[in-house]
């Protein structure tokens, strides 16, 4: 394989580059919420213009982020998966502390309807990861309200991420629903299919006896238009 | 097509109110007056921490942009939160940073340690640190998340408060008795408890209670670290084929769980299976080359194994990545020396013990004596028998000018060496001295009567181990009678010199303390003899951690005299100081 001629130098180097991209993007996103978060279309000509500024800068790092530790996940050293106990509570309130400028500056309100007390067993990090990259996708969908929801189902976890848009598009629907056809996404076709994809092998990640975790998509639901299925062991 | 890489036009201005609230502080923490460290190499990040510091109200933050900086900081003044970056470019990394803080106590209990990265590194989340930050922060940090964060870890702190002030009283029985307290009123930190709990459980030598808690651990949820934990105790009973077997599931679960594979090379080399040992130690070494100690043991290994180009390679990347680190020791430069001798460059191996008694010369007490002795090997084994012979006369001479012997492992490589060399007499004194201190332990035993027989000296070797086996057990026997007689003064005299011709005997130094103890409980508290109670138990611990009277002594130690409750801060270290014996009895 082609792989293995990469010489350890080049990773090295690979990964030092994304920290220096990573540092840039942190930068650069922090400042614009902090100058979103203290102003208002009325003091700030910019402000719409500085909200998409915000929603890209936060794309290019969801990328960045899941094109790291996908890399890592076949290339040598892989990503270390951390699983530990953690109320659910206190996930979706990263989530919400994650997110909650860029909502406020797009005038779509988050709403929330969560079991705090359940407890996951899971990757911290990654699942915060794969239910804010939902929501910042649900942004493009959405007229204005999308509803995060946490509850027990069957004994899993599910996270419902929904918005009141016009729902998803038949390729992205069926490319999310398992035993469609084959099972790997043509992400080169569709720029979503990445982030779907990482958060199909995040979830898939998650195991507890014989059961793992999957996403899918769906049209419909409470709000009308689309939703985002997460479930977890 | 309706992907997002095409925005729509940006939406107009909200018109109603958004429903996100800004995150609510569960308890009011005041994170306003503490004292705060940044460290990041980037100046672009330091100053978005510092914002987001500020906005929580912090006034006093200080900021690094090294490693080396940073320890300077530490060292000057004690900060209730330190934000680190993993990665700080030249010198330390962040890890290294908070091995060598908590290393040096320059961190308070209470102290928060956050580790900034921009990615998750195997390194530091799969339980190869030793030194574990209290919380991980990935890249880019939002403000709602460093405060969502701050207030889980504080929060933690507090359930931990009472455990980690046993823990670093070394009282462990009394830690499991917390954590068994804090399981009852903390459902999601009970997995996180019953682990801590099992810790402090293998730490006071209960191996089957600790087994009882990584089991339920299992019922609820495979974690590795309880499987792993299963293995550790397995090995612990000498079953090493039962810990190989569970460690190679763990590793087949989980193939970047790198503890497991340190525990999977110590129950090879259990089974006498060095090969199969340094394999495994090669592996963890590729997945996670940055750990000192993971090199030494692959270097040592590798050295036992004749493997001179993996040895070398082993104990080069061990200088490498522990110039700045903490954990780096003597046995890497050694290590290298014996190398270098076997591959027959003797210049490179002097000027390397040169460099280790440089380096370490004023922390170890017998740096001295460990370079003269490698030199010898490196000598002998080179075949420069007479400049090896000169080495082991110049040991003679020193041990004959400093009573003092070093530890067992020390003393054996010291007298293989002096045997190997031709010097008579003192080997026999040396191995006398380590018989005397392990006069129970038969494994030994055996091996120092092997190094007797390969000097051609069985039967003096059989009658000197037999000598100094009952020399330490009527001194021991002495002092038990005159303590069961109630002459407790006289015991506490014996027992102060028996330590003095045996001072690393284990059972010596239990009973010394069991003595000390005695005496305070039937004849009043005393600091003094408590202090030397203590001091003696320090050292046991240093000589054979995982000891159950080790953890009994410690808890009837605490059971003396009734301490105030520790406070949250630093005030309580001073509390305990100023609180010595005025307390209530």
């Amino acid at each position: 394989m082609e792989d293995a001629q990469h010489s350890p130098e080049l990773f090295l180097f690979l990964a030092s580059t994304a920290h220096d991209m990573k540092n840039s993007i942190s930068v650069v996103s922090g400042t614009l919420e902090r100058l979103l978060d203290g102003g208002s279309p009325e003091t700030e000509k910019a402000y719409a213009q500085m909200a998409q500024m915000l929603y890209q800068t936060r794309r290019l790092n969801d990328n960045l982020m899941q094109l790291l530790a996908l890399y890592k996940q076949v290339g040598k050293p892989a990503y270390p998966f951390d699983v530990q106990p953690i109320e659910v509570g206190q996930l979706v309130e990263q989530v919400v502390a994650i997110e909650r400028v860029l909502l406020e500056s797009r005038g779509v309100s988050l709403e929330l309807d969560v079991d705090p007390e359940l407890i996951a067993h899971v990757d911290e990090d990654l699942i915060v990861g794969v239910v804010s990259h939902a929501i910042n996708n649900a942004l493009h969908y959405t007229r204005d309200r999308i509803r995060l929801s946490a509850r027990e189902v069957d004994g899993d976890l599910e996270i419902r991420v929904e918005d009141n848009g016009k729902g998803f598009p038949p390729a992205l629907l069926a490319a999310g629903t398992p035993g469609s056809g084959d099972s790997g996404v043509n992400f080169v076709t569709n720029s979503a299919g990445l982030g779907l994809y990482f958060s199909g092998e995040v979830a898939r990640m998650h195991r507890h006896r014989e059961r793992h975790g999957a996403v899918r998509l769906e049209n419909g639901g409470p709000l009308g238009g689309g939703c985002f299925i997460l479930t977890l062991p | 097509m309706n992907t997002p890489s095409a925005m729509p036009t940006p939406t107009p201005a909200p018109t109603a109110a958004p429903a996100v609230s800004k995150p609510k502080v569960l308890e009011e923490i005041d994170w306003a007056s503490k004292q705060y460290l940044i460290v990041d190499d980037f100046v672009g990040i330091r100053q978005l921490l510092r914002e987001s510091l500020r906005s929580l109200g912090a006034r006093n933050i200080d900021q690094a942009s090294s490693g080396g900086e940073a320890m300077g900081l530490l060292n000057k003044l004690r900060y209730d939160v330190v934000l680190c970056d993993y990665n700080l470019g030249e010198g330390k990394n962040g890890q290294q940073v908070l091995e060598e803080a908590r290393m040096r106590q320059l961190l308070m209990p209470s102290s928060v340690f956050v580790m900034v990265s921009a990615e998750k590194s195997v390194e530091s989340v799969m339980g190869a640190a030793e030194h574990q930050p209290d919380a991980y922060l990935v890249k880019p940090i939002t403000e709602g998340v460093l405060l969502t964060r701050l207030n889980r870890v504080w929060r933690r702190k507090q359930i931990f408060r009472l455990i980690d002030q046993a823990f670093i009283e070394k009282d462990y029985l009394r830690a499991a008795r917390l954590c068994d307290e804090q399981i009852a009123a903390n459902r999601v930190h009970e997995i996180e408890l019953l682990r801590m709990k099992a810790r402090m459980l293998e730490r006071s030598g209960q191996p089957a209670r600790a087994r009882e808690v990584y089991e339920k651990v299992l019922a609820q949820r495979e974690y590795h670290w309880a499987r792993a934990g299963l293995g550790k105790i397995r090995m612990a009973d000498g079953d090493f084929e039962q810990a190989r077997q569970m460690f190679q599931t763990v590793i087949a679960e989980n193939r970047h769980y790198i503890d497991a594979y340190d525990q999977l090379a110590r129950a090879y080399q259990g089974m006498g299976q060095h090969e199969e040992a340094a394999a495994v130690l090669e592996r963890a070494a590729k997945l996670s080359p940055n750990s000192v100690p993971r090199q030494r043991h692959l270097g040592q290994a590798a050295l036992r194994l004749g493997n001179v180009p993996m040895a070398e390679k082993a104990f080069r990347k061990c200088l490498v990545i522990g110039e700045y680190s903490i954990r780096k020791a003597p046995d890497d430069y050694l290590g290298l020396a014996r190398v270098c001798g076997l591959k027959g460059n003797t210049k490179d191996a002097l000027q390397l013990l040169l460099l280790a008694q440089r380096e370490f010369g004023s922390e170890h007490e017998h740096m001295v004596l460990r370079a003269k002795i490698t030199e010898g090997h490196v000598y002998h084994e080179s075949g420069d028998y007479l400049n090896a012979r000169r080495a082991g006369d110049e040991l003679e001479g020193m041990l004959q000018a400093d009573p003092k012997r070093p530890g067992t492992a020390i003393c054996i490589e010291m007298a293989t060496l002096l045997f190997a060399v031709g010097v008579k007499g003192t080997p026999n004194e040396v191995l006398a001295h380590v018989i005397r201190n392990n006069h129970d332990n038969t494994l030994l035993q055996d091996e120092v009567q092997k190094i007797f027989d390969r000097a051609r000296l069985p039967d003096e070797g059989a009658q000197i181990i037999r000598t100094a086996r009952k020399e330490a057990v009527d001194l021991m026997n002495q002092g038990v009678v005159l303590w069961k007689t109630g002459k407790l003064p006289d015991a506490v005299q014996w027992m102060r010199k028996a330590r003095e011709r045996l001072p690393d005997n284990v059972r010596v130094l239990f009973n010394a303390v069991q003595i000390l103890i005695s005496h305070m409980q039937q004849r009043g508290y005393d600091p003094e003899l408590e202090l030397e109670a203590r001091e003696v138990l320090e050292h046991v611990d240093k000589l054979q951690p995982g000891q159950q009277r080790f953890a009994q002594l410690m808890e009837q130690l605490g059971a003396l005299q009734p301490k105030p409750e520790p406070a949250s801060s630093a005030l309580s270290e001073a509390e305990k100081e100023d609180a010595a014996p005025a307390g209530k009895s």
